[in-house]
């Protein structure tokens, strides 16, 4: 493992004392692995928290800002925080008018924010609502999309959930429009190179020097082939094929596309894959507004790159639209 | 006739604790063969966690101090089966908000509404070869049992007969679904932990 820390035990604690020293105006730690907004929760606005494991910045925590999140609950690398430790976001992120909880669907995660809302439920008499993103086309086929991972399409279903609230909508409408936004993203990822989760000090899983994988989790759950490398336009193709086939395109449809680097991969290859990208999907009809591209969700030092496309109508447009800021996004 | 208090509940606690740290390694190794070899930790921890608490919880709120246990519980133990036990606690921390005491006839419901906690929580049914399966033969075995002595000789029951007519039957949940055939004939770890829970308490 060739990395830069001090110890594995120390390394999301210090990341995250790192981050808050940075960026004090965007994020506050209230109390350990939790991330929120200084000042603390806006009252009368809708909270939304969010939580997963570390390893994947920007998200989750670094969406926590003015016109996104309001509060997140981190775990160690890849790990779920705790009960304990969403209902710190939720009571962190409560301004009096609700909470909703969004984030990707992963097992752990969603067994704990189900506890944490409860607890904050009993103790706090917070009301809170669930959105999950399933967002990974990969993962699960359209007759099971419901056990399909949340990957990317997540930091869309931030920006849009937190324009909502922003608004001073109630909790109602903000987990409408967070749910109408999970509901028009699709994802697909494809991986070059592992990742090592420090605590384990090897790679989560070992792939040829000239090899790809498609469809490939942001954890390196197994995708849907793996075979010798291919040219980037083929490899967008595919990519866009199967978004197509899940959400397909026609004229008069508006989307935003990210092409998000898993963390290694530069910006350089992400423009090559966007360029044919948008030939393939301007080619349906469709249009492409406000594209996304850089590192958006990330899987620590992975190879690898995943294509979102965020179907939009005039609301979700304007929500997206509107102006958020946190340390790794503006708009 | 005796009730359900916080007193109660205490010196149960205690009782759990002691066996799960005598237990802790006969769990770990019950659960290596179809999981991931923790559940005598997560079952230890999670116990001794509610040993340091006991003295704190509100005398006066069963439901509190059952709401104090499942928090702690999560606090301390991490794995998928501490939250799924908490679960339980939690929905018996629902059903006892605001009451000083409840009557032992209760018992029987309360286990009910945590079989349908946790059955929502871990998407787990009856028949997967699963702790649920123990809590419900528990279940109908305290039906209608008012005295606290009874309810536990009849928990005691429940839980070797469930241990007994699952061992031959393959597990369909969890991890432990994954190994198939293979888990004929060994008993399931989280149905051994709640077994020795009640050792604890008999």
């Amino acid at each position: 493992m060739k990395k830069i820390l001090n110890s594995p035990a120390k390394f999301v604690d210090e990341m995250l004392d790192g981050l808050c020293a940075a960026h004090p105006e965007y994020y506050d730690q209230p109390e350990p692995r939790v991330i929120a907004r200084p000042g603390g929760a806006v009252k009368g606005k809708v909270g939304i928290v969010t939580g997963g494991g570390s390893g994947h910045l920007p998200v989750f925590t670094g969406y926590v800002g003015k016109g996104l999140l309001d509060a997140c609950a981190i775990g160690g690398v890849f790990a779920s925080p705790s009960a304990e430790q969403m209902a710190g976001a939720m009571r962190a992120a409560n301004g009096g008018a609700g909470v909703l909880r969004l984030y990707g669907n992963y097992g752990g995660d969603v067994m704990n924010f189900d506890m944490a809302g409860e607890m904050v439920e009993m103790e706090d008499d917070i009301e809170s609502t669930t959105v999950l993103l399933s967002d990974d086309v990969a993962s699960a086929g359209p007759e099971e999309a419901e056990k399909r991972r949340g990957v990317a399409g997540m930091v869309y279903a931030f920006k849009i959930a937190g324009a909502k609230a922003d608004q001073m909508a109630d909790l109602a409408e903000v987990t409408r429009v967070a749910q109408k936004a999970a509901d028009a993203c699709r994802s697909i990822g494809m991986a070059l190179s592992p990742c090592t989760v420090p605590e384990a000090g090897k790679p989560t899983f070992e792939i040829g020097e000239d090899e790809m994988e498609m469809g490939m989790g942001i954890h390196g759950e197994p995708g849907i082939w793996r075979d010798k490398l291919k040219p980037a336009d083929e490899i967008t193709g595919e990519m866009v094929e199967r978004l197509l086939a899940d959400m397909p395109l026609g004229k008069g449809d508006r989307i935003s596309l990210m092409v998000n680097s898993l963390g290694a991969t530069p910006p350089e290859e992400l423009y090559i894959m966007y360029g044919k990208a948008k030939q393939l999907i301007e080619a349906t009809g469709a249009e492409i507004i406000m594209p996304l591209i850089g590192r958006y969700a990330t899987s620590m030092e992975m190879a690898g790159a995943t294509m979102t496309m965020c179907k939009l109508d005039d609301e979700l447009e304007a929500l997206l639209k509107a102006p958020a800021e946190c340390a790794f996004w503006q708009v | 006739m005796s009730n359900m208090t916080v007193d109660r509940l205490r010196a149960a606690i205690g009782k759990i604790a002691v066996q799960m740290a005598i237990s802790a390694d006969e769990l770990n190794t019950a659960d290596g063969k179809l999981g991931d070899g923790d559940i005598g930790i997560t079952m230890n921890t999670g116990m001794k966690g509610l040993a340091g608490i006991a003295d704190d919880l509100p005398d006066d709120d069963l439901g509190m101090a059952f709401l104090a246990c499942a928090k702690e519980f999560t606090r301390v133990s991490g794995s998928s089966y501490g939250t799924l036990l908490a679960t339980g606690l939690m929905s018996a921390a629902k059903a006892l908000k605001g009451k000083r005491k409840a009557e032992w006839s209760e018992v029987s419901s309360l286990i009910g509404g945590a079989i349908e906690a946790m059955m929502k929580r871990g998407k787990g049914a009856l028949g997967d070869k699963t702790v649920l399966d123990m809590l419900e033969a528990m279940r109908i075995a305290t039906e209608g049992l008012d005295d606290s002595a009874e309810i536990l000789k009849a928990c005691d029951k429940a839980a070797s007969e469930t241990m007994e007519n699952f061992r031959a039957k393959p597990s369909k949940l969890g991890r432990a679904r994954m190994y198939g055939d293979k888990s004929i004939g060994l008993d399931d770890p989280g149905m051994l932990a709640l077994r020795r829970v009640i050792d604890g308490l008999v």
